[in-house]
């Protein structure tokens, strides 16, 4: 019954907690500030009525998440979603990260969510639940520019896979939606080569989707195109290509 | 400065709800509480909630704008007392839906849906009938502010009372406020609104005078020469019915109206207005109105505002006391009988309360003047004649609402202005807390 929504203070997270709490689905909401979630789940509680439980983690600090998710589910219902909104991104992503960002960026966006998924694997697994992963465009081929974001994103990209690999649908359904860009305080204020998308729309059609099997898809789908394309480009004009 | 995770910092056009000022600033998108005190600590900065003042109150070009919106949560609400707590990014529609969902109802409602609590604190609002209900500040029980060298600060009539009094039309200065307790009231099913038409601004205020304590209070008046005054007073009494049939809800008005590019409020279209508000309202007559349209009619004035064009427009608020109305109103119908100046409409309220600060209250009636194209020098030269007026019969400006004001027309209005302005500044001594407007007034 119970969904958890790794990152759930902004952005997509905060999207996805409140269309989780408008499905009735029980919440743990997992963020880094206690304040951030005692706000949201007050919020879900006094407006949609919703059972929220939050637990405050530092992704980038915490040895072991999943054993903290784990202790916090202990007084809800059974897990049956867990979702994994979470990233960071930074502007100095370019080669120029010091040893501490570079594990920060790795950590909170391919360590957690990989530590996250090995500890609840086996109650997602008895729930016969779903896993919800998010990828980037920007791990579609590797840049200049968000080089550890986009080689974590790749990796997370690459361990979806792998859960689906082994597991079929009926016994855990895998989803892994690589986004284009959001309306969000990792795009605000830039020049976007495509219009971002509103957090609230995406958290919409995941929520629709979570029975709907294991896939791996782009999110809107015409980034797919987008991504197909980069893909094929030949090398001498990728490189070319603004960083 | 090294940036915390998930800040958020960029340069966007702003432009105020009139259209008067516009500025490309420095914009904080703050979506965590660790991000709402990341700015060093010497940068100038004001908050920013909908952007919907009509005035630049919220940004201003050497200070960064703290974009609130995203703090737009309820975080607690006592069914048996009628109290909410909630965020200052939410907007006040928001609040009033919530409310009206079980039985609750702010008092006082400004105009604009998207305006947010934050917004409606700092320029502490007036509702439908200011008479009754006094202005916002009345119906605030605490508040938490964010101040840049003092911390956070819970602010109520009980604690830090000075500063919470001073955040009520304190434009900001006073610090970044985080949350506030409201008080609603219990809500009506629907008002019965009584119109009654009126010939001219001495008539209105007999009405309004005599209509004192109705929930829902106002006026709308023809602003043309010869015509002045000539309109409807609407009041509105608490219905024990709903309204017949279900009426659809009208969109929210936006933040920004997109103005057309041919400006309709020119005399020809003014008077087309004027003649069609004639027909429509200003008849005897009753209607049941549900609450949520009797307290955003602005919803379904997307069309007006849009047809001042690019050029904007000017609200002159003025409240005159009831010893000066006479002599305000008969010299105002001989200024716009020499001027002709384009006025789209005159709004008219009751208020019974007591002036403090800068804040818009007082005992008196209020008009709003609304203005086309307030850079012609024809209508400067009215709004400058007309606040020579305003003055000479001690009329109390709403700096909130007018662009047009400067700071020497300020002084004069309120006496005790150095007072005021020491009393905010005594919160942010190193005058962190800027706006175009703060600057233009030199608050």
């Amino acid at each position: 019954m119970t969904a958890i929504v790794i990152g759930a203070s902004s952005g997509l997270g905060r999207a996805l907690a409140s269309e989780l709490a408008r499905v009735r689905k029980p919440l743990l909401l997992v963020a880094s500030d206690a304040r951030d979630l005692a706000a949201l789940a007050a919020d879900l509680h006094l407006r949609l009525d919703a059972n929220v439980a939050t637990l405050a983690l530092d992704l980038a600090g915490e040895p072991n998440p999943g054993a903290r998710v784990i202790e916090a589910l202990r007084e809800m219902p059974a897990a049956t979603a867990l979702l994994l909104p979470v990233g960071v991104s930074r502007d100095d992503d370019d080669f120029s990260l010091g040893v501490g960002a570079i594990g920060q960026v790795l950590a909170i966006n391919l360590h957690a969510p990989l530590a996250i998924v090995h500890a609840l694997l086996p109650v997602l697994l008895q729930s016969h639940g779903v896993i919800v992963g998010f990828g980037s465009i920007a791990g579609a081929r590797g840049r200049g520019r968000n080089v550890v974001y986009a080689a974590a994103k790749r990796g997370l990209e690459t361990f979806f896979e792998s859960l689906r690999q082994r597991h079929a649908p009926r016994e855990l359904r895998v989803q892994f939606w690589k986004l284009g860009f959001l309306r969000s305080n990792l795009t605000f204020g830039k020049t976007l080569p495509v219009a971002p998308v509103d957090p609230e729309v995406v958290a919409r059609k995941v929520v629709a989707q979570l029975d709907r099997g294991s896939f791996d898809r782009h999110e809107p789908r015409k980034w797919g195109l987008i991504a197909r394309i980069i893909r094929v480009l030949p090398w001498f004009v990728f490189r070319r290509m603004k960083a | 400065m090294s940036a915390p995770r998930g800040f958020a910092l960029a340069q966007c056009d702003l432009v105020s709800f009139d259209r008067a000022y516009a500025a490309r600033c420095p914009v904080q998108q703050p979506d965590r509480y660790r991000l709402l005190d990341a700015l060093p600590e010497g940068q100038v900065r004001i908050a920013r909630g909908a952007g919907v003042s009509y005035v630049a109150a919220s940004f201003g070009a050497d200070a960064v704008s703290l974009d609130m919106r995203a703090f737009d949560r309820i975080l607690a609400f006592d069914d048996t007392r009628g109290l909410i707590t909630v965020e200052a990014g939410i907007s006040v529609g928001a609040v009033v839906r919530f409310g009206l969902a079980r039985g609750w109802c702010l008092a006082v409602v400004p105009g604009h849906p998207r305006a947010t609590i934050g917004g409606c604190i700092a320029a502490d609002v007036h509702g439908k009938n200011p008479a009754r209900d006094g202005t916002f500040r009345r119906h605030v029980q605490a508040i938490t502010l964010l101040d840049p060298t003092a911390g956070w600060v819970a602010a109520s009539r009980q604690e830090h009372v000075e500063r919470f009094d001073a955040s009520h039309a304190g434009f900001g200065i006073p610090g970044l406020i985080l949350n506030a307790t409201l008080q609603f009231v219990r809500a009506p099913t629907a008002y019965a609104i009584r119109r009654i038409p009126v010939r001219n601004l001495h008539e209105a205020h007999a009405e309004l005078v005599a209509h004192a304590g109705a929930p829902l209070l106002y006026g709308w008046h023809d602003g043309r020469a010869g015509r002045l005054g000539r309109g409807v007073i609407r009041f509105g009494l608490e219905a024990q019915t709903a309204a017949p049939g279900r009426a659809p809800r009208t969109a929210d008005l936006p933040a920004q109206v997109t103005p057309w590019p041919v400006r309709t409020w020119n005399p020809l279209g003014i008077a087309a207005m004027n003649t069609w508000i004639q027909r429509r309202w200003c008849r005897p007559g009753n209607a049941t109105v549900g609450v949520e349209a009797a307290l955003f009619p602005l919803n379904d004035a997307r069309a007006y505002y849009a047809g001042f064009g690019r050029a904007g427009f000017a609200e002159s608020q003025w409240l005159v006391p009831h010893a000066t109305y006479e002599t305000f109103v008969d010299e105002l119908d001989g200024l716009i009988a020499r001027l002709r100046p384009r006025i789209g409409l005159i709004a008219s309220k009751l208020f019974d309360g007591t002036p403090d600060g800068f804040g818009f209250d007082g005992q008196g009636v209020a008009f709003a003047i609304q203005l086309a194209d307030p850079r012609a020098v024809p209508q400067r030269t009215f709004i400058e004649a007309l606040n020579e007026l305003a003055l000479r019969c001690v009329a109390r400006p709403n700096l909130i609402k007018d662009s047009t004001l400067d700071a020497a027309t300020v002084r004069r209005a309120f006496r005790d202005f150095d007072v005021a302005r020491a009393r905010l500044r005594a919160f942010d001594p190193k005058g962190l807390q800027r706006s175009e407007l703060t600057r233009r007034l030199e608050l």
